[in-house]
């Protein structure tokens, strides 16, 4: 089997930060809190920050530097600041009730997610002077584990926090996968997530003033 | 000649720029009719540039507009201009009427060109990042203008839509890095990398394995804004609750927008996989589109709704013309989504009229339409036989171009699938509108329109967008045609 790792000194912190990140994504499929939701997605951004840096640094390229502290200040710093503010304490939000499945059904359908993400992507199968080809297949699984968590939660808040984890995995698979990645498609996509978290914020605060954030996730009614 | 598309696309935003800055929403309608008018004018000359010459491009494939987008671009700047029209009635009932505050009325249209503006880039460009980008740009823009009306089921289907969407949309983004690593073992800039023309040449050199993951991501995450089954669920809520230009918008232009994406993918992989890979993922998506599609049309209550399963109807008619392929099936698709479009947009058009005038969407509480409101309501059957397929109208031609890829690539079985599926369709359709439209008046009609220039404007677009939609069904102009065959030439 090839070396999973190309640099190893380097590669080995950005698979190390890579598992670390998976890690969260779990611990946050796995709590219950609305606080905790965004502690662990605080935390898995910070840690995002740390791959872009350790990348910009082995790469040595000025845009992925940029790219790390962009992170660290939107995604580790503003977002769940924002969202602790006018989402957790305005609407008072404290223990989520909206989980369809068990946590540990949760967390078991989660683990096997992670499996798929192996078998689907496995490194040997693409590495070829990757950074670190062990680090594509967990930013494919924290992906899906984010879209879980959009799939089994009912709760507005709780479903656009999984939506920013799977932005998350992208980010991460977009650093390794694609060191390179032109500048201005980085910062769009930035852009985007930016403005489309500001109008998920605002639709949940409308929302929430009507109806419980609880009702959301039934299917549509379909008359 | 690259600052051309540019301002196709940047046209629309004049409109928004007037609704931003000035209180009077009459002169934001204006300012969103005149530069749709003139974005849809200069899209024809972009388009026309492209059948006689190379793709207007510029470095990185940033800008790029070849046969196909140019096809698509006037597809999309032709809805807009229906749309903005109707935008300008609709909107001035319900502001006069009191439904909507001015402040509702200058975020709608504020977004409207913003929403509009996002989707003439997006077929504008084939770097597939600038791509996800501007269709995600294009879906946060249309997000408000779902729930203005200020209804809460509006804010819930918004919800829906835009949490879905972005789900879908991040997929796609996942499909685009495969992409950009399948061609990462060979020569040329990170740029060129995620550059569609770049991709198609070399679509033999591409690491198979990624390009197939690429190629799947990319279409179950543009499908889910096409709306193909099952990633349409999104669609029936967001589409009904929007008001009833932004309703044509969605249906007529964003799910065009989404097909393109899905069709430049659909061409690397044809080149990179061989046809068989690419056209049977398009066949599963397309078959399962249009019997959901068929299946909720039956017994719909709400005629917009119906309107809309029928979208997700024939958003997997064309899927599957792409996944016969061949020049016929390739051919058939294309046309089928400019009918489509138009036929849509008179639908959602004239459907909104009927809604201001009763109050209702629900069907079992309309009737005699036609006898109350002549010109929308014979507006409004018209669209619905040329939606349905009927002739003389332009997508009887296109499904039948469809029906006979599929039988020169000898899948008589399919085709009699379709044709079953599409008869089903006719029925339920029919006999709902049917009864709206005809029969004993029923439910209480108020004229909406104020004066005959009101009215006038209120019925034009569907006018124009019905005689197009006839002229498109008795002949094919060869403009058109040229354009069309250089689309067909890329995809094969």
């Amino acid at each position: 089997m090839q070396e999973l790792t190309l640099a190893p000194p380097g590669g080995a912190v950005l698979s190390l930060d890579a598992v670390l990140i998976l890690l969260s994504a779990l611990a946050c499929l796995g709590s219950k809190l609305f606080d905790r939701y965004l502690s662990y997605y605080a935390l898995q951004s910070v840690l995002l920050a740390v791959a872009a840096a350790t990348a910009a640094y082995l790469e040595g390229d000025p845009a992925l530097w940029v790219l790390a502290g962009l992170t660290l200040v939107l995604k580790g710093w503003a977002i769940p600041t924002a969202a602790r503010h006018w989402l957790v304490q305005r609407l008072d939000l404290k223990r989520d009730s909206g989980i369809t499945t068990g946590l540990s059904l949760t967390l078991v359908l989660g683990t096997a997610l992670c499996a798929f993400a192996y078998l689907a992507v496995s490194p040997e199968r693409l590495a070829h002077g990757l950074l670190a080809a062990s680090v594509v297949p967990i930013s494919t699984a924290v992906v899906l584990l984010g879209a879980l968590a959009m799939v089994v939660r009912r709760h507005m808040v709780a479903q656009l926090i999984g939506w920013l984890i799977m932005e998350n995995g992208v980010f991460l698979g977009a650093i390794t996968l694609t060191a390179s990645f032109p500048l201005i498609v980085e910062v769009g996509i930035f852009f985007d997530l930016l403005a489309g978290f500001l109008i998920m914020l605002a639709m949940t605060t409308g929302l929430a003033e009507r109806i419980s954030p609880l009702s959301i996730g039934r299917s549509g009614r379909d008359s | 000649m690259v600052w051309l598309p540019v301002l196709v696309a940047a046209l629309p935003l004049v409109g928004s720029a007037f609704a931003a800055l000035s209180g009077r929403t009459g002169w934001a309608a204006v300012a969103t009719v005149a530069g749709s008018a003139a974005s849809l004018l200069l899209a024809v000359v972009v388009a026309t540039l492209t059948i006689t010459g190379a793709p207007l491009a510029s470095a990185g494939a940033f800008v790029y507009v070849d046969g196909l987008g140019g096809f698509f671009l006037v597809t999309v700047a032709a809805v807009v201009l229906l749309a903005s029209l109707g935008s300008a009635s609709y909107l001035a009932v319900e502001e006069r009427s009191g439904h909507l505050s001015v402040r509702r009325v200058r975020v709608y249209f504020g977004a409207f060109g913003l929403f509009a503006a996002a989707m003439l880039a997006a077929v504008e460009t084939a770097n597939l990042g600038l791509l996800f980008i501007l269709v995600e740009a294009a879906t946060l823009a249309s997000v408000v203008l779902v729930p203005i009306e200020g209804r809460t089921e509006g804010l819930e289907a918004g919800w829906r839509y835009v949490i879905i969407s972005s789900l879908g949309i991040t997929v796609a983004l996942v499909g685009a890095l495969f992409l950009f690593y399948s061609a990462s073992a060979l020569p040329g800039s990170a740029e060129a990398h995620l550059a569609w023309p770049f991709l198609l040449a070399h679509a033999h050199q591409l690491a198979p394995t990624a390009l197939r993951l690429g190629f799947l991501l990319g279409v179950v995450g543009y499908g889910t804004k096409v709306g193909l089954a099952p990633m349409h669920t999104w669609l029936p809520d967001a589409h009904a609750e929007a008001p009833a230009p932004a309703s044509a918008m969605l249906s007529g232009a964003l799910l065009n927008v989404g097909m393109y994406a899905i069709i430049r993918l659909l061409a690397i992989a044809n080149r990179g996989l061989g046809s068989q890979y690419g056209g049977r993922t398009m066949l599963i998506f397309g078959f399962l589109s249009v019997l959901v599609g068929v299946v909720f049309m039956i017994r719909r209550r709400d005629f917009k709704r119906l309107f809309a399963y029928s979208s997700v109807e024939h958003m997997g008619i064309i899927a599957v013309g792409l996944g016969f392929g061949g020049v016929l099936g390739i051919y058939g698709a294309l046309l089928h989504s400019l009918n489509h479009s138009l036929g849509k947009t008179i639908l959602f058009l004239s459907g909104g009229s009927v809604a201001l005038a009763y109050g209702t969407r629900r069907i079992d509480r309309l009737g005699g339409v036609v006898g109350a409101m002549p010109w929308t309501g014979a507006l409004l059957l018209g669209a619905a036989l040329a939606i349905l397929g009927a002739p003389p109208f332009g997508l009887f031609i296109s499904e039948f171009t469809i029906v006979r890829a599929g039988l020169a690539g000898d899948q008589p079985w399919l085709v009699a699938l379709l044709l079953a599926l599409l008869a089903v369709a006719f029925l339920a359709f029919i006999k709902t509108v049917g009864g709206m439209l005809l029969g004993a008046p029923r439910g209480v009609h108020r004229e909406p329109y104020r004066g005959s220039r009101e009215h006038l404007l209120a019925v034009a677009p569907s006018v124009v967008g019905l005689l197009a939609l006839l002229g498109l069904g008795l002949w094919i102009p060869s403009w058109l045609n040229s354009l069309l065959a250089h689309s067909v030439a890329l995809v094969r």
